[in-house]
């Protein structure tokens, strides 16, 4: 039985390309990771404070951006293939956008990078959320945008598929797979206008010296205006997985097609007009435009809650099939011994883990309490640290093999990498949350203050760092051997049939949902509409108050000048 | 139910946020406890982990070599 590499050799090819630069960065950023949580915690000092910035903005765009988002390229081209049943319409034009998105990663992680050599004289450590007054190196903002662009033609390319599959069907649902990486690059290509006129018009002529000041205040909400949708980038794909790869691994069928459905368009119609509620210390933004955004951000939860029912009860239907009985009893038929779905299904619980501290950051009111705090990072370690992260590597496990026609070196190996994942992720963030509950700032090395000591609620702050430090400690051995399978696996012989990849009919197919489901322009239009009433008011009245591009000159981030000049003033 | 390696090792792992969140459950209560017990609780729950792998195991067993 021939596989995907049998089938679409070129289109396997561009999926391999893609899920390669997405596991170096994971390995890279991954040692970023070890190497800050055990600075941070005081545990090992391996480089200076002064590069912490440099190392914390390497962690993050190396894993919340290019990991994620060229994991998403590689499985949105496999599935749009799959689902189509077709080619890509032109891979020319499909390597010319990996080509693109990879050029842009090179430049941007070489801007980053080059913090570490102060002499070269170009520096980036802005971190992921690169809004004003810190500033980069042109090259930096010059990658990023490359790399966006690269998103953009992938979506093009994906479009002309659906198109030319439309031609030849006009009658036939979209194919779930395919509806739902449309519905989310729709999403991508409404909450990128925001980061675009940020980098284009002016973070990328600011740091070419072409104007000479910028509003921050804009600058921070455009970024927002990306930055909350990004989440949902990052976490499609992992549902794309849970809906449709996860039922068959737990032995069953996805329990309702037109529930996925509606799901994806709920995210395309609210994922942009909440990025507000990132703001809610803003000063400068009035009260009642964030709580627009808190409400806004509510409603999100229930594709998240619909999510939660369909794919739990897609997994009792798989388990039942598989002899499970009882209420609970039939928990114990699920296929634990398979690390993708192991994995899957851990990463669905900690998401939801991840969805209650979620709540309480979009609350305007409780949200004072852990904001700027490290219980931030605590949240996003559960959701896109996990939820994403740990799903996408366990669906490694089912979807590579089939990229390269060879099995999986090692199954057991595998489960063990997934369960130290979840290990290591609930030290890790249960004691940032912990940590931020006593207000322990994020974003710093030195958390550390003269003549103050956090109070926790219980246990003490050397605690909650020493668990922090093996939680991260645990998460860098797990990509160890995540990255030792993956190449392993590399290097086996090629076998006829890798891995079983059908991917059976939903219990509740599409036949009998809406066709409206199926109206991309109309839950666009709409979508559109949802963010020019949420976003209209609050950026012309940002603007009104400091102008377009401010007055604020800037902020070089090269720490050691910064400290050197500083030492001066005060001498 | 037979409990099998991948099972027994999927329930320590969900034993180790019950141990830690243990702690907080009786912190909402005023309860303080020291990290001992929470280290001693974890033992327990790897002990009953263990000895249930154990019994279903011999359980397997004895059914096989009744057929």
């Amino acid at each position: 039985m021939a596989t995907f590499v049998d089938r679409y050799p070129e289109e396997a090819s561009v999926v391999k390309a893609c899920l390669t630069v997405a596991f170096v960065s994971l390995g890279i950023g991954a040692f970023f990771g070890l190497v800050q949580a055990l600075h941070r915690t005081g545990v090992v000092r391996l480089f200076s404070s002064v590069d912490y910035y440099t190392v914390l903005t390497a962690h993050g765009v190396l894993l919340a951006l290019v990991f994620t988002i060229f994991f998403l390229l590689g499985l949105f081209t496999w599935a749009i293939t799959r689902s189509l049943e077709r080619p890509l319409p032109n891979i020319r034009l499909t390597w010319a956008w990996v080509g693109l998105a990879q050029a842009g990663t090179v430049a941007t992680a070489a801007a980053i990078l080059a913090g570490f050599v102060p002499d070269i004289g170009v520096s980036a450590d802005v971190l992921f959320t690169f809004y004003a007054p810190m500033k980069a190196h042109p090259l930096f903002y010059a990658g990023l945008a490359m790399f966006i662009v690269g998103t953009w033609l992938a979506g093009a390319d994906w479009f002309l598929a659906y198109r030319e599959w439309r031609k030849d069907n006009p009658d036939e649902r979209i194919p779930l797979q395919t509806f739902m990486v449309l519905t989310t690059m729709l999403m991508w290509y409404l909450a990128t206008i925001g980061v675009a006129v940020e980098v284009v018009v002016f973070l990328l002529p600011w740091s070419f010296g072409i104007v000479e000041t910028v509003n921050p205040l804009l600058t921070r909400t455009l970024f927002w205006f990306f930055g909350h949708p990004v989440v949902y980038f990052w976490l499609m794909p992992a549902y794309l997985m849970w809906y449709t790869i996860l039922p068959k691994l737990a032995g069953g069928r996805l329990f309702s097609d037109p529930l996925a459905r509606v799901v994806f368009v709920l995210f395309l119609l609210l994922s942009t007009p909440v990025g507000i509620h990132h703001q809610y210390l803003d000063p400068g933004i009035a009260e009642g435009f964030k709580f627009i955004a808190m409400t806004n951000t509510m409603f999100l939860l229930l594709p998240s809650l619909l999510t939660a029912f369909t794919v739990v009860a897609s997994m009792e239907h798989g388990a039942r099939q598989r002899g499970g009985e009882g209420r609970l009893r039939w928990l114990g038929a699920l296929p634990w011994r398979d690390p993708a779905f192991t994995g899957m299904a851990l990463a669905g619980l900690m998401f939801a883990a991840g969805g209650f501290s979620g709540m309480i950051n979009a609350g305007m009111n409780i949200n004072y309490l852990i904001h700027n705090t490290l219980w931030v990072p605590g949240h996003f370690h559960l959701t896109v640290g996990t939820a994403v992260a740990l799903t996408m590597m366990a669906g490694s496990y089912w979807l590579v093999p089939q990229l390269t026609g060879r099995k999986l070196y090692s199954r057991p190996i595998g489960l063990a990498q997934v369960v130290l994942w979840f290990v290591g992720m609930v030290f890790m963030s249960n004691a940032m949350h912990r940590a931020g509950l006593a207000g322990v700032p994020r974003r710093t090395a030195e958390p550390q203050y003269n003549s103050f000591d956090f109070t926790t609620t219980m246990g003490s702050i050397e605690e909650l760092q020493l668990q922090i430090a093996v939680g991260g400690t645990l998460l860098f051995v797990s990509v160890v051997l995540f990255s030792f399978n993956m190449l392993a696996s590399a290097i086996e012989d090629p076998v006829e049939t890798p891995v079983d990849d059908r991917l059976p009919a939903p219990l509740s197919g599409a036949d009998g949902s809406p066709r409206v489901l199926d109206n991309l322009r109309l839950w666009t239009a709409i979508a559109v509409v949802l963010v020019v009433l949420a976003y209209t008011l609050p950026l012309a009245s940002i603007v009104q108050d400091a102008g377009l591009f401010g007055n604020v000159p800037g902020v070089p981030m090269l720490i050691g000048n910064f400290v050197e000049s500083l030492a001066g003033v005060i001498a | 139910m037979r409990l099998t390696p991948a099972g027994a090792l999927v329930l320590v792992a969900f034993s180790v946020p019950v141990a830690i969140e243990l702690r907080t459950l009786f912190g909402i209560f005023g309860v303080a406890l020291p990290l001992a017990s929470v280290v001693v609780f974890e033992a327990v729950l790897l002990a009953a982990i263990a000895v249930a792998y154990v019994a279903s195991s011999d359980s397997d067993a004895d059914a096989a070599a009744k057929h």
